[in-house]
This record gives C-alpha cells, structure tokens and sequence, in this order.
C-alpha cells in the first residue's frame, strides 16, 4: 500500500477510527519504542500477547479510543479517557505517533479533529485535559496550537520508570475559543 | 472563655484552644462529628455534601472514615472539633496524597486548621514512606484555606478550571503541592 509521505501537512490523508483485533501489529510498531514511550505516561509493551490483552481489555471496551490513521492505516492513537463521580466534567486527552511520522503535523490535525468534535459528543465533558512531560516542548507545542491553556506545573505528580516526573497540565474548556 | 491563640509552653491549663491534638475518630465521636458535617457553611467548600441525619453520620464514620488510610479527628482537649485527611493514590500516583481538612465554624479563625495541617505535613512523609507529594485542590472562592496553605510553605501551581462538580456546578481549584524535600514554614 502506498503511503503519501509528502511533507507538506494537506496531502496526508489522515482519519481517525475505532482499532480492532487486525490493527495488533502495526500498533506494536510505536507502542514497543521506547523512543516514544518514553514520553508518555505509560510504558513499552514487550510481547504481542500484552497488546492482545490490552486490546481487548481496555482499547475495544473504551468509551474513546482511535487510531490515527494514514490512508486508513494506524500509525498513532489518541484517546479521551473520562473521569467518574464529582470529577465526570473532565476527560484526559493523550496520544502518540510512531516515530517516522513525527514532525510532519499529524498529531496536531489529530488533535484538531477531537478538540472539534468531543463536547458535542460528550455533553458531559466540560474540560478536556492534558499531561505534559516537562521534556517533551513538541507536544507541549501542539496543545498550545490548539488552544490549550497551561495551568502550571504539577511537580512529582507521577512515577514513570521508577521515577517521579514534574509535568505540565493543560486544559482546553468547551467554552474556550479555539484558535 | 479566655482565647490564646498562640501556643504557650505547655503550663498554661485554662486557654484550651492554644493546644490541638488528632486521634482516630470513632463512631462514638458521631455527635461531635456532626457540629461540622451538617454545616453548609462547611461542606460548602469541600467536595463532601452535608450530612442531613445522625444515620447519615454514623453512615460515613462506618463507610469512609473507620477504613479510610488516613483520618484523624482535630481535638481540642480531646474533643473532636474537625477532621484532617490524606488520601492515597493507586499505581504510577502512590507517590501523591491529597489532604482535606474541616473545622466546625465555632472553632473558625484561631489558627486551628494550620495547626492541624502543619501537624500533619510534619508527620505524613515518614509515615508514608513512598509519599513525595502532598497535594491540596482549593475552591477558588476559599481565599481564608488557600492562605492556611501558603503560611505554611505549600507552592501554588495553578488554577485548574471546572475541575470538579458541587451541586451541579463546576467549579476551578487551585492547586497546591507540598513536597518531602519542601521546606516548612
């Protein structure tokens, strides 16, 4: 299958839709890399059977839950994962792309195409929010485009790796302007 | 009643307010416990809704308190006059609490409250190992708790917006950290 790899941002064809059980292995590709892991808050997957697992406990059942595709393949994902009780006003935004298609604004247009459509889908959902790594200025860039306000700094607000992480908190309102 | 709202050095008997003490509540607190559960003055700001009843009290004490990881009664004299709690995290979070604090509004305006949190801020990291951040979300509108935090050395990180629902309202927080390698002031 050709992939239009052209680095100018109109010509790739990109959508998001549900993944299901065929997408396993070209899911593995960013989610074994370390390289991209490394900046999220969760960590590599090390065995197929784990993705298969993680597929069908939580990927499939998710209320929210894409892959970023490129000519209908996955090639990222990005998700809103909602919180319960007093917290149901919120939802947490997080995403990740494999490496070779970093720096060519597709997260950005992924971004983009949620921020437009989640609080309509999501009456519920008045705030959508984001974690930063403090190392991580791309993705901070991103929410930034797309209208993120940062709030601040959270400092050791989570342990990755064995380690406590400083990170920043976005959040995008559904009665923000977008710009 | 004499109010001495400084601490003396622990001779003087009469002033009973100028020490404050925490223990477990218990079920036998309940009426005690009430003097501020039931008070919308003080629930007002927490993410707690009022206790209508003395069932609904003995409800909570049973439910929440009595299995809760960290709850203590404020005393004064041994008296519970309002309660502090850390809340622990699961998973990649175990490195956070979050700390809660009420005082019933007789007992307003005295310093018992920063007292309670000193207390506890002192004390949480060693009897949590693994805890490196004590956090606090306070009710932008709750400028007398967001100075109890910020007297004792808490840094404000932000203000999180529509953070969370009170009565069918959102509403922004501010967020406050307090780390084990902070400095207490």
């Amino acid at each position: 299958m050709e992939i239009n790899s052209s680095k100018s941002d109109g010509f790739l064809d990109i959508s998001l839709r549900p993944f299901d059980l065929s997408d396993v292995d070209d899911f593995m590709v960013w989610a074994t890399d370390d390289r991209v892991t490394r900046l999220c808050g969760w960590d590599s997957f090390t065995s197929r059977d784990a993705v298969v697992n993680y597929f069908k406990d939580t990927v499939i059942p998710h209320p929210w839950f894409r892959a970023i595709c490129i000519n209908n393949r996955p090639i990222g994902q990005i998700s809103v994962r909602p919180y319960s009780g007093g917290y149901r006003c919120r939802g947490e935004l997080g995403y990740a792309i494999a490496i070779k298609y970093w720096g060519q604004g597709i997260v950005t247009k992924a971004v983009k195409m949620v921020t437009s459509s989640i609080f309509s889908e999501c009456p519920n959902l008045e705030r959508l929010e984001a974690l930063a790594s403090l190392e991580n200025p791309a993705s901070q860039r991103v929410l930034e485009k797309m209208g993120f306000q940062k709030e601040g700094v959270l400092r050791k607000f989570f342990i990755k790796k064995g380690k406590t992480i400083d990170v920043l908190m976005y959040s995008l309102l559904n009665t923000d302007l977008m710009l | 009643m004499e109010r001495n709202s400084f601490k003396s050095d622990g001779k003087e008997e009469k002033e009973g307010f100028s020490e404050i003490s925490l223990r477990p509540l218990h079920l036998s607190d309940v009426d005690d416990f009430m003097e501020w559960a039931k008070d919308d003055r003080v629930s007002r700001f927490c993410s707690w809704d009022t206790c209508t009843s003395r069932e609904d009290a003995v409800k909570y004490i049973k439910e929440t308190v009595i299995p809760h990881p960290w709850f203590r009664a404020i005393c004064i004299n041994n008296r519970p006059v309002g309660q502090i709690s850390v809340l622990s995290y699961p998973g990649e979070y175990r490195c956070r609490g979050e700390l809660g604090y009420a005082i019933a509004p007789k007992y307003w305006g005295q310093g018992i409250a920063t007292k309670a949190v000193k207390l506890v801020a002192s004390s949480i990291f060693s009897d949590w190992p693994h805890l490196e951040r004590l956090e606090a979300l306070v009710d932008v509108a709750n400028p007398a708790s967001q100075r109890i935090l910020e007297k004792l050395g808490f840094q404000k990180e932000g203000v999180l917006r529509k953070f969370y629902i009170k009565n069918e309202r959102t509403i922004d927080v501010v967020m406050y950290s307090f780390l084990s390698t902070d400095h207490m002031l």
